[in-house]
């Protein structure tokens, strides 16, 4: 039986082993492509790790030469105010769902699915004319709410599920010491939802972070721009300049991570809802 | 004039002159030279230098990469706004888009009101690329036509006359067979001859139509109702180019998956001996390997032709173009913004500054650093044998169908069978263009 | 759960209100137009010519089937390999093991690239000559000559593919990670106390709770994946020769780079039935459970 559980071990740890080199290849990729010179990327043979390893071509020129702190902080304050729009008004919606019996629940459901099945490339043309009627392109609430949009109806549908595992006698409970239905969603579904809340927000922050068709159609002015955006201008006409756009996607990652490390003990807390269940 | 109709006009001037300079016109200019680096400079201090002429214009700028531009442009003329004046380029991937759907603004009348001659600075070809309805939409800006480029150090290492570049294609290619070869020594291919966008990409088309036009076809009938590819001609250039690759294997590896910057890569590499390029190249070269003397290893000659052969057009050049958003509301600021980037002051000072050919005649044929220039000369020299292709709206879904035909030869499926498909699929595409009922010959 | 009463309750619509004001007011209007578009050039003639020739025009294009094919081959390999490499990680991040933390993190790297980016890398990797993956397997003396990754019609699905589940995992195993986490602890003691093996306890207890969020995780998987394009639109364009051409990167080539607004809308709304047609059971299934 020992023996068994050691190889049960030997195995998961193995296979983690591999999932790290299949994880972190591409990104040791980048990092070392952002240590590069222009000229020593494009060696044949690839030299695996620079053969002097600079901030100058790749950190250094991406952070002075373009408005890139300026793109981080576009993208930081468009993706969270999505992410967080998308989870509350989701959780709202999952827990409607969830408790109550309506006519037209089911239909509601399916559209709230039918939503997010034409592409953005058709939706995002009639999306531009109606905030351009309204004077609302070239700014940030026109993107966020495009994201908070796009992406609620997976936050709806992922804490409908998540909702569904809350027993009804806790709300109910709370419902008897005289709480209104909101309160009792506040106080209690809440605390008990939010590994998958997390799970939302990261998702509509990523969604939000990485999207480049929305960002690049609805802003001009350099000052709107968002992260991906200025990447993607760093394949120019003639080259893709790699040492400053693997340099701009290394810090790229950083946001994201940090929310992740930030909302990760949340992500583990959730344990304690099914402590009450039947 | 008594004297108070005078005060009258002077008050009237001096109001005029007043509320017009406090009232700045700003303006949004959107290029997509923005954003490389070493040529956003040069940009903004033309652009200095016009509002500092214009101090009652404010220009804006927007920035944009190459490969958005079309898409972010047409999302917003769609909704009546987006910038002012607008470069883009390649021409023959948006030029007839865009002024097909009414995108730009007629710049005619302005024309009409400039000294008779105006239009007369730039290239016949340009001009009449521009021009749609009968109606001008634009003015030329880069016009570089493409040309054979070559490496002389690899020429002379596999024993060719490194100052003799090929001038027929079966020059070409015994060239080429001769230059793909193992130079470390390992027993494995790793030089080739000759090296070519084969992705589908704007850059194709560069590349292919200059085989076309020297073998003497052409894509489509002159009166662009029927494809043209099936003529003798137009057979024997796609087999000869797709053999490059599946017979005589000169080409490197993965040519399907070839982009414009990848091969530019494989000739500053030195893996590739010969490309299909223009005066673009040599600076990025430069930049990609800066410790090679590039000015004494590249050489620049003219596409070769089919021997016997001597086509008036035997390349094609990439032509880009500033024209008006239809939804300006300051057009005639927008005119002197335009005006003054394609004149012929702004276009010398861009060559200086980004080394890149005018499509105005005076700059590419007259500028004296220019003609001091050998490889910008050179380059210059191929301009009246290049011809543009058909600025028609349909002209990216027909060039896509050619794209497919030439990767599907270059993976192996028998040439003529995609030839033929790209072929009817041209026709089909240009079906409005023909009276109803009429048919094309059969392939 | 089965306690619950079925009664009508009205309150609910002030729950789900919200979500739908943003819905209706953000996509109602180009969802609308979308679906009209592909039956008339709205946006120029209005409605007045509304006609079914593009539909027709679809049904008679090879090449859409051809794509329809690949959007098959595509979205099904992604969105398996995507479940079963979530759901392995996601057991083995929520087991016992050193460094759980630091694996967590790990796991959940490739997400955070935007997926243009992801594509630019891996093409940079796949790179015959200059790239990674070919060196690596050079070096180790598994090739004799450069492999073309994406350039060879048969290997390029395969190599995209790779690349999409590298950076599409992380997703559905942070979801089933998180529903890992919500299964009371409670249940597996029981199962301990009566003695059940661990591949008992997986297929009895895990897998029952998991199945809704993998229900869930699924079908908006195949919903994206079947919308994905930046990622095959920077390693291949669709090549070589139509070989990764799936519907979303046929739908954006018709639209922005042909400007045949109206062919691109009829092409996604039949893509869209299709995903419909797949979908509705599942909401079925999904609103009858409870």
């Amino acid at each position: 039986m020992a023996m068994r559980a050691l190889l049960i071990r030997g195995g998961v740890y193995l296979f983690l082993f591999f999932i790290l080199v299949f994880n972190l290849t591409p990104f040791f990729w980048m990092l070392s492509t952002s240590l590069k010179t222009d000229a020593e990327v494009h060696a044949i043979p690839p030299t695996w790790w620079p053969r002097q390893p600079t901030l100058e071509e790749g950190y250094k020129k991406v952070l002075m030469w373009t408005n890139f702190p300026r793109y981080f902080l576009n993208s930081t304050l468009v993706s969270l105010s999505a992410a967080f729009i998308s989870t509350l008004v989701g959780a709202l919606a999952g827990y409607g769902f969830s408790r109550f019996y309506f006519p037209g629940r089911s239909f509601l459901i399916g559209i709230l699915l039918a939503s997010q099945m034409l592409p953005g490339v058709l939706l995002v043309g009639p999306y531009f004319k109606m905030l351009a009627k309204i004077g609302l392109y070239d700014s940030h609430l026109g993107l966020i709410l495009a994201f908070s949009t796009l992406t609620l109806p997976f936050s709806a549908w992922m804490l409908k599920g998540f909702i569904d595992t809350v027993p009804h006698e806790l709300d109910e409970a709370a419902l008897l010491d005289g709480c209104t239905r909101l309160h009792a969603f506040i106080r209690v579904i809440f605390p008990l939802i939010t590994p998958g809340m997390v799970a939302t927000v990261i998702f509509a922050f990523l969604l939000a972070w990485g999207d480049l068709l929305w960002a690049l159609c609805l802003t001009t002015t350099d000052s709107m721009a968002t992260v991906t955006l200025g990447l993607s201008r760093l394949v120019t006409q003639f080259r893709v300049i790699w040492p400053q756009l693997m340099a701009g996607s290394v810090i790229a990652a950083f946001p994201p991570m940090l929310l992740y490390l930030f909302l990760q003990k949340y992500l583990v807390r959730g344990l304690t809802g099914g402590a009450v269940k039947e | 004039m008594n004297r108070v109709k005078r005060f009258w006009l002077f008050l009237a001037f001096v109001t005029f002159a007043v509320l017009g300079s406090a009232q700045k016109v700003t303006i949004v200019l959107s290029n997509w030279h923005l954003v490389e680096p070493h040529w956003e400079k040069s940009i903004k201090e033309a652009v200095a230098e016009f509002m500092r002429r214009n101090p009652d214009i404010e220009v804006v700028l927007d920035y944009v990469s190459y490969a958005e531009k079309e898409t972010k442009y047409m999302t917003a003329i769609e909704a009546g706004v987006g910038p002012d004046v607008m470069h883009l380029g390649p021409a023959e991937i948006s030029f007839g888009l865009f002024a097909s759907r009414g995108y730009f603004y007629d710049l005619t009348p302005f024309i009409a009101r400039e000294e008779p001659g105006f239009l007369d600075a730039w290239y016949p070809a340009v001009v009449q690329a521009l021009t749609y309805n009968g109606k001008i939409y634009a003015l030329g800006n880069n016009y570089q036509p493409m040309v054979l480029m070559w490496n002389k150090r690899l020429f002379a290492e596999a024993g060719l006359d490194p100052e003799k570049p090929p001038a027929t294609w079966d020059e070409f290619l015994a060239y080429a067979k001769a230059l793909t070869r193992d130079r470390d020594g390992d027993g494995r291919i790793d030089t080739w001859g000759f090296g070519t966008v084969g992705r589908v990409d704007p850059g194709f088309q560069l590349r292919f139509t200059p085989v076309l036009y020297s073998f003497g076809a052409d894509y489509l009938t002159p009166d662009l109702r029927c494809a043209a590819i099936n003529s003798p001609a137009a057979k024997e250039a796609v087999k000869f180019w797709v053999e490059l690759y599946t017979v005589h294997g000169v080409i490197p590896p993965g040519v399907t998956d070839m982009s414009p910057g990848k091969v530019r890569e494989q000739f500053a590499a030195e893996k590739i001996a010969m490309k299909i390029t223009s005066a673009w190249n040599l600076p990025i070269v430069r930049t990609l390997r800066p410790e090679l003397p590039w000015a004494e290893i590249i050489g620049v000659a003219p596409i070769p032709v089919k021997r016997g052969l001597d086509p008036e057009y035997r390349t094609t050049a990439f032509l880009s173009y500033y024209a008006m958003n239809r939804n300006t509301k300051h057009p005639e600021a927008a005119w002197r913004l335009l005006k003054f980037l394609t004149s012929k002051e702004a276009q010398e000072k861009w060559f200086r500054d980004a080394y890149v050919l005018s499509a105005r005649r005076d700059v590419s044929e007259q500028y004296e650093p220019l003609l001091a220039d050998p490889y910008a000369r050179a380059i210059a020299a191929a301009l009246p044998t290049a011809k543009m292709v058909p600025m028609i709206p349909e002209w990216p879904q027909i060039i896509e169908a050619i794209n497919v035909a030439v990767q599907k030869g270059f993976i192996g499926e028998p040439i003529d069978r995609a030839w033929a498909e790209a072929y009817r699929k041209i026709n089909e595409i240009l079906e409005p263009y023909r009276p109803r009922g009429a048919a094309c010959p059969p392939y | 759960m089965k306690t619950k009463q079925r009664s009508v309750d009205f309150t609910g619509y002030w729950f789900i209100l919200p979500c739908f004001l943003l819905l209706l007011g953000v996509l109602g209007f180009p969802m609308v137009m979308a679906v009209l578009n592909s039956f008339a050039p709205i946006w120029t003639k209005g409605l007045s010519n509304f006609t079914l020739a593009y539909y027709r025009k679809l049904f008679n294009d090879p090449i859409f089937f051809n794509s329809l094919l690949r959007t098959v081959y595509f979205v099904g390999a992604t969105v398996a390999l995507h479940l079963v490499l979530g759901l392995l990680v996601a057991l083995a991040l929520n087991s016992a093991i050193r460094a759980r933390r630091f694996f967590r993190v790990v796991a959940i790297l490739p997400w955070t690239v935007p997926d243009v980016i992801a594509g630019l890398v891996w093409a940079c990797m796949y790179d015959p000559l200059s790239g990674l993956l070919n060196d690596a397997l050079h070096r180790l003396g598994l090739i004799a000559s450069p492999v073309e990754w994406l350039a060879n019609p048969r290997l390029v699905m395969p190599s995209v593919i790779l690349a999409d589940v590298w950076r599409g995992y992380p997703f559905v195993m942070l979801v089933l990670l998180a529903g890992l986490q919500a299964i009371p602890r409670e249940q597996y003691e029981a199962a301990k106390v009566d003695g059940a093996s661990a591949l008992h306890e997986f297929l009895y207890i895990t897998l029952p709770n998991l199945k809704p969020l993998i229900a869930i995780a699924t079908i908006l998987d195949i919903i994206w994946q079947t919308r994905r394009f930046g990622l095959i639109w920077v390693m291949t364009e669709g090549g070589p020769a139509r070989a990764t051409e799936i519907l979303s990167v046929l739908a954006y080539r018709q639209y922005f780079k042909f400007f045949n607004f109206e062919y691109a809308s009829a092409i996604s709304v039949v893509l869209a039935l299709i995903l419909l047609a797949i979908g509705i059971p599942y909401i079925r299934a999904i609103s009858r459970r409870i």
